[in-house]
């Protein structure tokens, strides 16, 4: 097991990150030229450095991603949809991605940054059991 | 009409297919009972996060890049990766009389094998005291039935008074008499069907106990027939420190609930030491900078906002509270012991050596006080209780100063015969608290020198008989003065004539006691 990340190297990945983004988006080139950097210049902590930036970049993402969990079929109109209504709510470009989950017997489960929307009957079997 | 639509509407909301918004995370580490969690982005402070397997947690730590949570609860299923989410809803305890007679956790679960608290509402854990505007001033008395704290040290309804003394000076047992007491006044009160009467009841918050001490806790108040206007709080020395610190403010959100429905209430934190204990075990593993003895630099607001919440509120109730405090070699200059003294409306010192000499309760009067005064004492106890602080004050000093010379003059021998007099007459045993008329009865005997003649060694059994002598021969005398709460020409006149009639037949007795031993 990795040894916890000292103060100093998570000041620093928040730093990389800063400078991973434009416009408030991370920038493939900018992650490209920050790991470039690193390991031209390895930190005290190269791999705790890497492991909370590469959770930072991460998150950022998927603030940018609606994960679309399905039981049924779903539509490329009802992705685009999703996309516009999320795009309009979180005020930042969102894209969606459809992923089979058959565990949801219908309905719909969408995760996007650290929000679950639960439209799903297993949810609302679990709530009726948990009652 | 409302509430039927809202149940309409509830109905609808079960089965509307309406998507339900969760904000989650996900476990990094889990620790001695604190989860670090990814995520969370919209949790809140002190919001109550759900953890997989019904684990609740308490979000503490709001970070940049992750949330501290203390776990409540079995933390043995939780792992790193494991999803939790917020619950939108601050920790909330039952309240309200279904929890009389019952012992319950920090959650306020049941512990006691007794089955589900029947409840309807639920009080926020943490709550901002009630506010300058809100409250009345201390007033009424709440007695504890310990008659050297009654007469000298009064603690009124409302009031916040510190028990503080080293371990096995007696501290547990002075809570549980006063709780005992009350219980007993209440079934007075109630059976006596006074309209205004209003019956106090106790909460016993039990903070990092051994198990076995709050099972012989519950016992002596079960025995005393208190266990019903009573409510156990417990979080033993077993449990994990996040229920150790939310404890106190769980009985205190059970008390407001008396308190705020017109009722009066009385609570005891037992003790508000290992309390500060937990809460550091806490913040260290949070990484909270210490201060002071490692403690986190916001220890005294950790009590300060716990006993503001006690108070005397305009046209409600009232919630009393007795927090306890355990030194260390009688040392009340300490950091907790200092904080609380200083939040306290006044302290109750226990002292080691008054202990060891056989003096119980063993109240050193010289550095207790109350800052509510004889404002919370009935002008019965005011009449024959007055004087006796500087009196015994001054005792303990002649005393110091008898030590050193044996020629001492009348005067003084006659303030070191008084003082001690006194000092055996305050003896009392435990969970035996003293109704009010008594504790007025025996001390005006005392005030009318009916105990000068009467050997210092003998006074625990004189004041026994005339106590005895009292109940069971001048009951409606008792009663008067209760009812009255002064002492009146009158009622002076009756009382001591009937302590003569008690001192004849004790003079008697003593003297056929004294033959019969010759």
């Amino acid at each position: 097991m990795a040894a916890a990340p000292t103060k100093a190297s998570q000041q620093l990945a928040r730093q990389l990150f800063a400078l991973s983004l434009v416009n408030g988006l991370v920038a493939p080139a900018q992650v490209e030229g920050v790991l470039a950097y690193l390991e031209k210049h390895p930190p005290a902590q190269p791999l705790q450095v890497l492991q909370a930036y590469r959770r930072l970049v991460a998150r950022e993402l998927a603030k940018g991603e609606i994960v679309v969990e399905h039981a049924g079929p779903i539509g490329e109109g009802i992705l685009r949809g999703l996309e516009g209504a999320f795009t309009q709510k979180y005020k930042r470009q969102v894209t969606a991605r459809g992923v089979h989950n058959a565990s949801l017997i219908a309905g719909l489960r969408l995760r996007i940054g650290d929000d679950v929307y639960e439209a799903s009957i297993a949810n609302q079997l679990a709530q009726l059991s948990a009652a | 009409m409302s509430t039927v639509l809202e149940q309409i509407e509830q109905q609808i909301a079960k089965l509307s297919n309406k998507a339900v918004k969760k904000n989650t995370g996900t476990i990094r580490s889990v620790a001695d009972g604190v989860a670090k969690i990814d995520g969370l982005s919209d949790v809140m402070y002190n919001e109550m996060v759900q953890f997989p397997g019904g684990a609740t947690g308490l979000a503490l730590n709001l970070e940049t890049d992750e949330v501290g949570c203390v776990i409540l609860g079995d933390t043995s299923q939780l792992k790193e990766g494991d999803e939790v989410f917020t619950t939108g809803k601050l920790l909330s305890v039952p309240v309200g009389k279904g929890l009389l007679g019952r012992a319950v956790d920090a959650l306020g679960n049941p512990v006691d094998g007794k089955g589900p608290i029947e409840v309807k509402e639920y009080y926020p854990v943490e709550r901002i005291a009630p506010g300058i505007i809100a409250r009345k001033s201390v007033d009424q008395p709440l007695f504890t039935g310990i008659m050297a704290i009654d007469s000298m040290i009064p603690i009124g309804r409302g009031q916040r008074e510190l028990i503080i003394g080293d371990r096995g000076t007696g501290k547990t047992t002075i809570a549980i008499d006063t709780i005992i007491n009350q219980a007993k006044i209440n079934k007075v009160g109630l059976a006596s069907g006074d309209s205004s009467f209003r019956p106090v009841y106790s909460i016993y918050v039990a903070i990092g106990q051994k198990n076995s001490n709050i099972v012989r806790t519950i016992s002596a108040l079960e025995a005393a027939g208190a266990l019903d206007y009573t409510i156990i709080v417990t979080a033993p020395a077993a449990d994990n420190p996040a229920n150790q610190y939310l404890a106190p403010y769980s009985g205190a959100a059970i008390g407001e609930w008396f308190m705020e429905n017109g009722m009066d209430a009385l609570i005891v934190y037992d003790d508000l030491s290992k309390h500060a204990v937990a809460y550091r075990q806490i913040s260290l593993i949070l990484k909270r900078p210490s201060g002071r003895e490692a403690y986190p630099g916001d220890v005294f607001y950790l009590h300060s906002r716990l006993l503001e919440r006690s108070a005397r509120l305009d046209g409600k109730g009232s919630l009393t509270a007795l927090p306890i405090i355990e030194t260390l070699a009688g040392d009340v200059s300490a950091y907790i012991p200092t904080n609380v003294i200083s939040i306290t409306d006044g302290q109750i010192f226990l002292e080691t050596d008054l202990f060891n000499q056989g003096i119980r309760p063993a109240v050193s009067v010289g550095l207790s006080v109350s800052r509510v005064g004889s404002a919370a004492q009935v002008k019965a106890t005011k009449q024959v209780g007055g004087k006796l602080k500087g009196e015994l004050a001054q005792f303990r000093e002649l005393a110091a100063f008898a030590q050193f010379g044996s020629d001492l003059d009348a005067k003084t021998k006659a303030q070191l015969d008084r003082g001690s007099r006194i000092v055996e007459l305050f003896k009392q045993p435990q969970f035996n608290p003293l109704p009010i008329e008594l504790q007025v009865a025996v001390l005006f005997a005392m005030q009318q020198e009916f105990f000068n003649d009467v050997a210092v060694g003998d006074i625990v059994a004189a004041s026994a008989s005339l106590k005895d002598f009292l109940t069971t021969r001048k009951e409606a005398l008792l009663t008067e003065i209760r009812t009255k709460a002064k002492l009146d020409d009158a009622l002076e006149a009756a009382l001591k004539a009937a302590i003569q009639e008690w001192k004849a037949s004790y003079a008697t007795a003593a003297g056929g006691a004294a033959a019969a031993a010759r």
